[in-house]
């Protein structure tokens, strides 16, 4: 494989060496279609894909945070419970006030969720304590604060207005309407990642943290904006989950970081921090929701799931240390030579041009 | 003075005492049926199975790693467990059968982190999932529960009806990890390769052998923290144990064990472990639901991490300086150095004499 | 170092264990007034056992005995445990527990009833040497018939069937899907198949995700039963998001406050209940009446359950002895409005 990369023109080498995981995902997500269009009844209709994409669109949304964390070289566990959280305060207020305009509760989940993710950015930061400790107490401090404020009781889907119940089952342009919601969020998350100074400093502070600080990159403040970034889309997706599984009650959202940290592993994002794109995670999602709804066709035991899970991220973890990586590795080196060489030609060129 | 003094009084064991003391005082106050010889004996036994699975992890987090599928490592050996004696085998070998497993799964996670050099944080999170999921496999439904009563008596039975044996097989597992731990040569590796790894290896320590092995003993833990667990419930299920990985990275952390590696004493998390228990006792006593409880034990974990940042802090003279640093910058660092390498720092920069 | 370290850590497990051996107080207990009677659901967060509470509240004023609710927080045999254990060393009278594992429970029941507590179960049966007497709702074999029998009506008595459940291990759902599976062999279902039993866990959303995973998995499936008011909510409402209500018909138990707006969307045309709070109420007072030893499981006594008038311990299913709540409440879009619970 080596030797088949020294051929490769530059152009081409740059170019794979950027978009060499997104391609691998492609071509997995591309196995499982066909393969679960010749097994499984009813996998290639319209439906079905439609009942994909109202399954991964919540994914996206809070794995676009989960995504900054991690660049950070951090991990934010505690998403599950902050969209439980979120899910329930959302209905709640549903519940007692029907015709509050939806752009007000998809703020107030926002702003709820930005305020749990401060709590976890000055955890880390502030506090020095470890992000996996950190997120692990809050996970379960936030869950608890969920059964504190249910006080055991479930908001009942009849208590919801329609118009919110809706976004679940309507759909705008052939896409289901949560869908939507995931593909501004990806693009968004996207564009900020790359174009803005925030979303560059997350990648420099994941590959190296003492040369980021040397750069004058104020770490602390940015990793502070990671954890919020994360806990606010987090409270988005608990409106989203509202709206999807209106029985709210204090358990809601259980173990879904689990499939968060899944969409992303699997995504390409280095669990090291400082490489990873929105693109790799969206089809890393969508890859999962895919095989897991392949899965359902076959009437496979929802066991296996869980399993398939846990080995998804075990096998993409060390494909990319083993593979991918080194394969990167080979073509930035090849890379480089190629240029080098260029380089010199030209210089050689000039020289000879220039002393006749 | 101050420095020795510093250095007895918060010596974290103690600490971990005074809690204790404390926190029994504020259960006796809730209930008289506190300081009865029958609660006092009993109220560690729930949390028996937590206890041997902190004693495992103390291990990998020592050695600089973690483990999160210490949980779900447990549930596959309790079902393989119950599979194999409800096919007919002999409860004890069946018992020693769940033991291999749990320690060739602990094996797996030993090998892709030690071997393949792969990130324990991510490949733990895998195995938690995938574990999980595979215990479901192996026994989904209703689960074993026909477990003779000899056997049944490892978890919750009790000697001259007073003393519960799962306390004793708690006590003692504390004793030999301990020993293991803290006067073999192979726990001195453990903490070298904590300590620093790369320093280590070219000193000789067999970092690749160690780390496969401190795996292999977290998973060889959960398989007994299994065998426990099914002693004291009575009933084998694939569920077993969920939700009690906080209470035991609690005990852990809790206990004085550096999260990054290096340091730590069994001794600390036992006590870890009977404040916990004495903990979640008194709060049920006080009647607080489940949940509450858990609050209360992740803001306890968290204030273990500060208060040891804190005392680090604290012995290596650094608050103050790394107070004025923080107002004047409003930098943080963010990085894994601890509070000593910020203090080593400072007081390269400052005339000796305080 | 470490050895001192080491020789610190067996000190102190000696010293554990020698102390707390020699601590011989003896908690003197406060006198109570009436009997103190822990009441504890499968889990707690769940309207039923909400309403299950309610009524034991009520028959303990009226009796006046004290009641403490209190459970876990989900559907889980280990999670009850503690509360058991609890029980048992402060000073509780009585346990009424409803079970989500008549095995995992048992032996802290056990332990309980060795220190002098008594044991009644309610809704989910624990094995029948950890209990006194079993509180049933409607006997187990009508609960299943007549769910079968709901959703024959509503499909013509033939199509595919599935069912969605509570949790695997809990012994009340096993019994009745047990009664179902027998009552599908009769000549009148015979044209009904039951595809799948999936399960739920009490969970509103594990409950949805299993309705939705059915109807991919089965697109010609034409009802489901739920035995669960969680799980008929959830279904109800994933069968209306996905506008499938007219194809895919809906029974099994629910409350009728949950349920109201799926019954007149004509998405659950009719299930069945019973009055929750009177079943807390029931079997508090079968607790009462045991420690006062007005009762003492024998069967064919008989007492008085204050406002709810003459019961009789009966055997019932094989769960001897059992008391019964009396038949099912049968709800349609006709008489949803009357009740409300």
């Amino acid at each position: 494989m080596i030797g088949a990369v020294r051929a490769l023109k530059p152009q081409q080498i740059a170019a794979a060496a950027f978009r060499l995981r997104e391609i691998g995902i492609v071509m997995a997500l591309g196995v499982a279609v066909v393969f679960f269009w010749i097994r499984a009844p009813n996998f290639m209709t319209v439906g079905n894909w439609q009942d994909i994409a109202k399954d991964v669109a919540i994914v996206v949304v809070v794995a676009v945070g989960e995504t900054m964390v991690v660049l950070t070289r951090n991990i934010d566990l505690s998403v599950g419970s902050i969209v439980g959280l979120s899910a329930y305060i959302c209905a709640d207020v549903y519940a007692d006030h029907n015709g509050a305009p939806m752009v007000l509760i998809a703020l107030l989940a926002v702003g709820v969720g930005c305020g749990l993710g401060v709590v976890n950015g000055l955890l880390v930061v502030v506090a020095r304590i470890p992000a996996i400790i950190a997120t692990l107490a809050t996970l379960s401090i936030y869950r608890g604060l969920s059964f504190e404020i249910t006080h055991g009781e479930q908001i009942s889907a009849f208590q919801l207005p329609d118009s919110f119940l809706n976004l679940a089952s309507t759909k705008q342009l052939g896409l289901p309407t949560l869908a939507w919601f995931a593909v501004v969020v990806a693009i968004v998350g996207s564009a900020f990642l790359r174009w803005t100074r925030w979303g560059r400093d997350f990648y420099a502070i994941g590959s190296n943290p003492e040369a980021a600080r040397f750069a004058g990159i104020p770490a602390g403040r940015r990793v502070i904006l990671a954890f919020t970034l994360s806990g606010a889309l987090a409270g988005l997706g608990g409106f989203l989950w509202a709206a999807r599984f209106p029985n709210v009650d204090a358990v809601a959202a259980t173990d879904f970081e689990l499939d968060v940290i899944t969409a992303v592993v699997i995504g390409g994002v280095n669990v090291f921090g400082g490489s990873g794109t929105i693109l790799g995670v969206v089809l890393g999602a969508v890859l999962v929701a895919t095989i897991q709804d392949g899965f359902t066709l076959l009437r496979l035991s929802e066991f296996w799931k869980m399993f398939f899970n846990g080995a998804a991220i075990v096998v993409a973890v060390t494909i990319d240390a083993l593979v991918t990586r080194r394969l990167q590795d080979a073509l930035r080196r090849r890379r480089a030579e190629v240029l080098a060489a260029r380089h010199a030609e030209a210089q050689a060129a000039a020289r000879a041009e220039g002393s006749p | 003075m101050k420095r020795l003094l510093l250095h007895l009084l918060f010596r974290w064991e103690l600490l971990l005492v005074v809690a204790i003391v404390g926190v029994s005082i504020w259960s006796a106050h809730l209930s008289p049926f506190f300081f009865t010889r029958v609660n006092l004996l009993d109220l560690a036994t729930p949390y028996v199975f937590i206890g041997l699975l902190a004693f495992g992890l103390t291990f990998v987090v020592i050695a600089g790693e973690i483990d999160i599928s210490v949980v779900s490592t447990l549930a596959v050996s309790v079902v393989t467990f119950a599979q194999l004696f409800d096919h007919g085998v002999n409860v004890w070998v069946a018992a020693v059968g769940g033991l291999a497993v749990a320690t060739g799964l602990g094996l797996v996670n030993g090998a892709l982190v030690g071997i393949l050099n792969l990130p324990s944080l991510a490949v733990t999170l895998g195995t938690l999932a995938a574990y999980q999921g595979l215990a479901f496999v192996i026994l989904s439904g209703e689960g074993v529960a026909t477990f003779p009563q000899n056997y049944l008596n490892i978890g919750g039975g009790y000697i001259r009806n007073e003393l519960p044996i799962a306390l004793v097989v708690l006590l003692g597992a504390a004793l030999v990890l301990g020993i293991l731990l803290h006067a073999t040569r192979f726990g001195r590796y453990v903490y070298a390769i904590g300590s620093n790894r790369e320093a280590a290896r070219l000193s000789g320590v067999p970092a690749s052998r160690v780390r496969v092995t401190v795996f292999m003993l977290s998973g060889f833990m959960a398989g007994v923290a299994g065998m426990t667990y099914v002693g004291f419930f009575g009933s084998a299920r694939a569920d077993a144990g969920q939700g009690s990985l906080l209470d035991v990275v609690t005990a852990v952390v809790l206990g004085g064990v550096d999260i990054f590696g290096g340091s730590g004493s069994m001794l600390g998390v036992l006590l870890a472990l009977i404040l916990v228990a004495v903990l979640r006792n008194g709060m049920q006593l006080a009647n607080l639901g489940g949940d509450t409880q858990n609050i209360v034990i992740g803001c306890l974990l968290l204030a273990a991490i500060i208060a040891g940042n804190l005392i680090r802090a604290a012995q290596a003279g650094a608050i103050k300086p790394a107070l004025l640093r923080l107002r004047r910058r409003g930098v943080i660092r963010t990085d894994d150095a601890p509070a000593a390498a910020v203090a080593a720092e400072f007081e390269s920069q400052t005339p000796k004499g305080r | 170092m470490h050895k001192t370290k080491l020789g610190i850590l067996g000190v102190v497990s000696l010293a554990a264990v020698l102390v707390l051996g020699l601590t011989a107080g003896a908690g003197s207990a406060r006198p109570t007034k009436g009997h103190k009677i822990f009441f504890l659901p499968k889990l707690i967060g769940v309207n039923v056992f909400t309403e299950n509470g309610k009524g034991a509240k009520e028959a303990a004023a009226k009796l006046g005995e004290s009641v403490t609710y209190n459970g876990p927080t989900e559907a889980v045999a280990a999670k009850q445990v503690p509360f058991i254990d609890a029980a048992a060393r402060q000073g509780y009278n009585a346990i009424v527990i409803s079970a989500n594992d008549p095995n995992a429970v048992a032996p802290a029941l056990k332990r309980a009833q060795q220190r002098g507590l008594k044991v009644i179960s309610y809704d989910g049966d624990v094995r029948k040497d950890a209990r006194t007497i079993f509180v049933s709702p409607p006997k187990a074999s009508d609960i299943g018939a007549f769910q079968v029998e709901w959703m024959g009506a509503q499909i013509g008595y033939r199509g595919q069937i599935a069912i969605v459940s509570a949790t695997p291990t809990a012994a009340n759902q096993n019994t009745w899907i047990k009664f179902m599976k027998q009552t599908l062999k009769k000549p009148k279902y015979k044209r009904m198949k039951l595809v799948k039993v999936a399960y739920g866990n009490d969970n509103p959303t594990d409950s949805a995700k299993e309705t939705q995973a059915l109807l991919r998995a089965y697109p010609n499936l034409k009802g489901i039963i739920a035995p669960t008011t969680v799980g008929i909510s959830s279904a109800a409402q994933v069968l209306d998001q996905s506008r499938k209500c007219k194809a895919v018909a809906l029974t099994g138990l629910g409350l009728p406050n949950q349920m109201r707006k799926y019954v007149k969307k004509g998405c659950a045309k009719r299930f069945g209940l019973w009055n929750e709070r009177d079943f807390g109420y029931l079997a508090t007072y079968v607790a009462s009446l045991v420690l006062d030893g007005k009762l003492s499981g024998k069967l064919g006594q008989s007492f008085t359950a204050g406002r709810l008038g003459k019961r009789t311990v009966v055997k019932s299913d094989g769960n001897s002895p059992v008391v019964v709540l009396g038949k099912p409440l049968v709800f349609t879009r006709a008489n949803i409005d009357k009740y409300n619970f």
